[in-house]
C-alpha cells in the first residue's frame, strides 16, 4: 500500500501532471494523424527523455500508448481514415453513424468505451502485475528462456501479412541484437572494424528509423490524397440509459481486450477485431452491424484500450512486451537503467504504480480532451502532408542524433528507414523485427546460462517443466496459424 | 493445328514456386551465409571461462532458423495464397519516382548534415521537400522554413539545452 501511495504520489507532482498531460495531448494527437503512430512519436520522444526523470518519462510515455489508442478513433469515426491500425474495426460502425448525422454521438460512444476499457485493464494490470512478477521471481534461466521462447513464437500470430515473414522478422531483430561485444566471451561479433558497432545497434535510431522513416516514404506515394471530413462540433457522451443497454458488450469487449493485450506479441489491432465479431456474435441485432450500431462502436474500443493496459502486464512483470508499443516501453525502461521484469516490481515498485496512475489518469485525460477538442483533432488531419512528414524528418534526425551525439546513429536510423521500407512492401513488418531485437539479449543470455547449468545438452532442458510447458505453448503458437488451413483442406478432401 | 491456339494463352500447370518470393529468399539465405561465414570466424572462449558457450554458437543457431524459415518463403502462396495475394498487390504497386528522390534527398541530406549544421540542415529540409514534393503555395514553404527551424531550434537547443553542430554557421558566428 505504501508504494501505491508513493507511485501515485510521485503522478501528482505538478512537473508530472503536466508531462503526462503532455503526453495524451500527443498521443490524440499522433493518433489522430493517418500514418503517424503511437509507436513512431514513442520512439522519436525517446531520446529527448534521457535527461528526465525515469518516472516522469516512463508515465508520459504510458499515457502517450493509451491516449494514441483512442486518437486513432477519432479520424476513423470523422474520415473514414483509421489513424491507426486499432481504430479500422472502430471505423466500420462509428463512420456509418457519423454519416447519419450524429459524428457527436459516435465519438462519445467511442470515447466512453475507450475509458471504461482502459480503467477495467488497469485494474487487472494492478492485480495481475505482482501476481505474475512473484511467479517469474521463482523462474531460473532455462525457465526465462522457454518464456522468451515462446514470447517469440507468437511473433507468427502477431497482426501482420504473413506468420512466416514475422517470423523471420523477428530472428533477423535477434540476429542484429547480436553485434557487438559478446558479454560472456568479451569477443567482438559483426562489427567489421567499425568501432561504433563495438557497443552494438543502439535500439533507439533504429525504432525511429523503422517507424518513422519508412512510413515517411511510405506517406510520399500518397501526397495528393484527399479525404472527405464529416463535421463534428464536439463530443457527445452517451445516456446513462444507452450505457445500461451497451454495458454487457463493454465488460465483454473489456475482458477480451485484457486477455489478448496480456499474451506476448499480441496488440491493440488483434483486440480490436475480436472485440468487434464478438459484440455482432453477442448481438441481438447483428444486421445492423456496419450500419452505425453503437455496439459496433463500443465493441471494438473497449477491447482496443483494455488490450492497450493489458499489453503492460507481461512488459511490466516478466519484460516480455505485450505489444509492438509496450517493446519501445520496454525499450526506454532499459536506457533509464531499469531492469524489467519481475525485479521490477520487488526492486521499484512504486515505478509501477506510478505507470498504473500515469496510465488511469491518461483515460481521464483523453476523455476530457475528447469532450472539449474532437473538433479541434479532426482538423489536424488538414495539415499537408507535404509539410506535415519533413518536420517527421527532423524530429528523426534530431532525436537519433541526441541519443548519443553521434552521426552515426543517424545514419542507422536512415538505413533502417530504408530497409525498413522495402522490407514493409514485401510483408515484413516492424513490430516482431523491433520485439526480436529488444528481446534478443535476453534470450541470447538465458539461454547460455541454461547451456552451462545442463552441460551443454539441450535435451536437459526438458529436465524442467515449466520449460517443457512454455515449449508445448511454443509449438501450439507456431502451428496455430496453419491449423485452419489444415482442417479447410481436410474438409474439402471429405 | 488451328491459327487460334497459336494466340490463345498459354495454358500452363500450377506454379510451383513463387518467382518474387524465390529472389527474396535467394537474398535472405545469401544473408545468412554471410553472417555463418562471418561466425565461423570468431575465436573460441578462452579455457579460463571453462564450459561457457562460445560467441558463434548463437548466431548460427539464429542462422539456421532463419534458412529454414525462409526456404518456405517461395512456397508460402500455396500455404495461405490470400495472404501472398495481398503481399503481391503491395508488390505490383511500384515504387514511384518521387518516392526514389525523397530517398536520394534523405541521402543528400545525412551526408550534408555534418557540413551545413544543425540550424541549415533544417531550414534545408523545410525548404527543399514540399517543394520537391509539388507545393506550390512558395510563400508558405518560406515561411514553413524559416520558423519550424526556429521553433525547434528554440525548443530543443535554447530550452532543452540540446547540442546543435554549428556547421557551416560557424563562419557566420566569426
Amino acid at each position: 500500500m505504501e508504494d501505491v501511495i508513493r507511485g501515485f504520489g510521485l503522478i501528482l507532482e505538478f512537473k508530472n501532471i503536466l508531462l503526462i498531460f503532455g503526453g495524451v495531448l500527443v498521443g490524440v494527437l499522433v493518433g489522430a494523424l493517418p500514418g503517424l503512430s503511437s509507436p513512431m512519436a514513442i520512439a522519436l520522444l525517446m531520446p529527448f527523455t534521457i535527461s528526465l526523470d525515469p518516472v516522469a518519462s516512463i508515465s508520459m510515455m504510458a499515457a502517450l500508448y493509451c491516449a494514441g489508442t483512442f486518437g486513432g478513433s477519432i479520424t476513423a469515426i470523422l474520415i473514414n481514415a483509421p489513424g491507426a491500425p486499432p481504430a479500422v474495426a472502430t471505423a466500420l460502425d462509428g463512420y456509418q453513424m457519423a454519416k447519419k448525422g450524429e459524428p457527436g454521438r459516435a465519438l462519445g460512444l467511442a470515447a466512453i468505451a475507450s475509458v471504461l476499457g482502459g480503467i477495467f485493464a488497469i485494474f487487472i494490470f494492478l492485480l495481475a502485475t505482482p501476481l505474475l512478477a512473484e511467479i517469474a521471481l521463482k523462474f531460473g534461466p532455462v525457465e526465462y528462456f522457454g518464456l522468451t521462447l515462446f514470447a517469440l513464437s507468437m511473433l507468427a500470430a502477431m497482426s501482420g501479412k504473413s506468420s512466416i515473414r514475422n517470423l523471420i522478422a523477428g530472428v533477423m531483430g535477434v540476429l542484429v541484437s547480436t553485434i557487438g561485444v559478446h558479454l560472456a566471451t568479451g569477443v567482438e561479433r559483426f562489427d567489421f572494424g567499425v568501432d561504433e558497432l563495438t557497443e552494438g545497434i543502439k535500439f533507439v535510431p533504429v525504432l525511429i528509423g523503422l517507424f518513422a522513416m519508412s512510413e515517411l516514404l511510405n506517406q510520399s506515394k500518397t501526397l495528393n490524397d484527399a479525404v472527405e471530413r464529416m463535421s463534428a462540433k464536439a463530443l457527445k457522451l452517451p445516456t446513462l440509459a444507452e450505457l445500461k443497454k451497451l454495458k454487457g458488450t463493454i465488460l465483454r469487449s473489456s475482458g477480451l481486450g485484457t486477455f489478448i493485450g496480456i499474451l506476448p506479441a499480441e496488440g491493440s489491432t488483434v483486440a480490436a477485431m475480436m472485440g468487434y465479431n464478438e459484440a455482432k456474435r453477442w448481438s441481438k441485432e447483428p444486421e445492423k452491424f456496419g450500419t452505425g450500431s453503437p455496439e459496433g462502436i463500443v465493441g471494438p474500443e473497449a477491447a482496443n484500450n483494455a488490450a492497450a493496459g493489458g499489453a503492460m502486464v507481461p512488459t511490466l512483470a516478466l519484460g516480455i512486451p505485450g505489444s509492438g508499443t509496450t517493446a519501445l516501453i520496454l525499450a526506454a525502461l532499459v536506457m533509464h537503467g531499469f531492469r524489467p521484469g519481475p525485479y521490477l516490481i520487488t526492486e521499484t515498485p512504486h515505478l509501477v504504480y506510478a505507470i498504473f496512475g500515469a496510465m488511469l489518469f491518461a483515460n481521464f485525460g483523453f476523455l476530457g480532451i475528447g469532450l472539449v477538442g474532437a473538433k479541434f483533432f479532426s482538423y489536424v488531419t488538414f495539415v499537408p502532408k507535404r509539410f506535415l512528414w519533413p518536420s517527421v524528418f527532423i524530429f528523426s534526425l534530431i532525436g537519433s542524433y541526441a541519443y548519443s551525439s553521434a552521426i552515426f546513429d543517424v545514419w542507422v536510423m536512415l538505413l533502417s528507414g530504408i530497409i525498413g521500407y522495402f522490407a514493409l512492401r514485401n510483408g515484413f513488418s516492424p513490430a516482431p523485427f523491433v520485439m526480436g531485437l529488444i528481446l534478443g539479449k535476453m534470450v541470447e543470455e538465458t539461454f547460455t546460462q541454461s547451456m552451462v547449468i545442463y552441460e551443454n545438452n539441450f535435451l536437459n532442458f526438458f529436465d524442467s517443466g515449466v520449460f517443457i510447458f512454455f515449449f508445448i505453448l511454443t509449438f501450439v503458437s507456431l502451428s496455430t496459424p496453419f491449423w485452419g488451413k489444415i482442417r479447410k483442406k481436410f474438409s474439402s478432401a471429405k | 493445328m488451328s491459327n487460334e491456339s497459336n494466340f490463345a494463352p498459354k495454358k500452363t500447370g500450377a506454379k510451383s514456386f513463387h518467382r518474387k518470393d524465390l529472389i527474396l529468399a535467394i537474398i535472405l539465405v545469401a544473408f545468412g551465409a554471410f553472417v555463418y561465414s562471418e561466425a565461423n570466424k570468431f575465436p573460441p572462449a578462452p579455457l579460463v571461462l571453462g564450459d561457457t558457450i562460445n560467441a558463434d554458437v548463437f548466431p548460427k543457431i539464429l542462422v539456421v532458423i532463419l534458412i529454414f524459415l525462409t526456404a518456405i518463403i517461395p512456397f508460402e502462396f500455396k500455404i495461405t495464397p490470400e495472404k501472398v495475394a495481398k503481399i503481391d498487390k503491395e508488390r505490383d504497386d511500384k515504387t514511384i519516382p518521387i518516392t526514389w528522390i525523397t530517398i536520394v534527398m534523405l541521402l543528400t541530406i545525412v551526408s550534408l548534415a555534418n557540413f551545413l549544421g544543425a540550424v541549415l540542415t533544417m531550414f534545408v529540409t523545410c525548404l527543399i521537400f514540399p517543394l520537391v514534393w509539388g507545393e506550390k503555395n512558395y510563400i508558405a514553404v518560406a515561411i514553413y522554413a524559416i520558423l519550424f527551424p526556429g521553433f525547434v531550434y528554440l525548443l530543443f537547443n535554447q530550452l532543452l539545452g540540446l547540442y546543435f553542430e554549428p556547421g557551416l554557421m560557424e563562419i557566420f558566428k566569426k
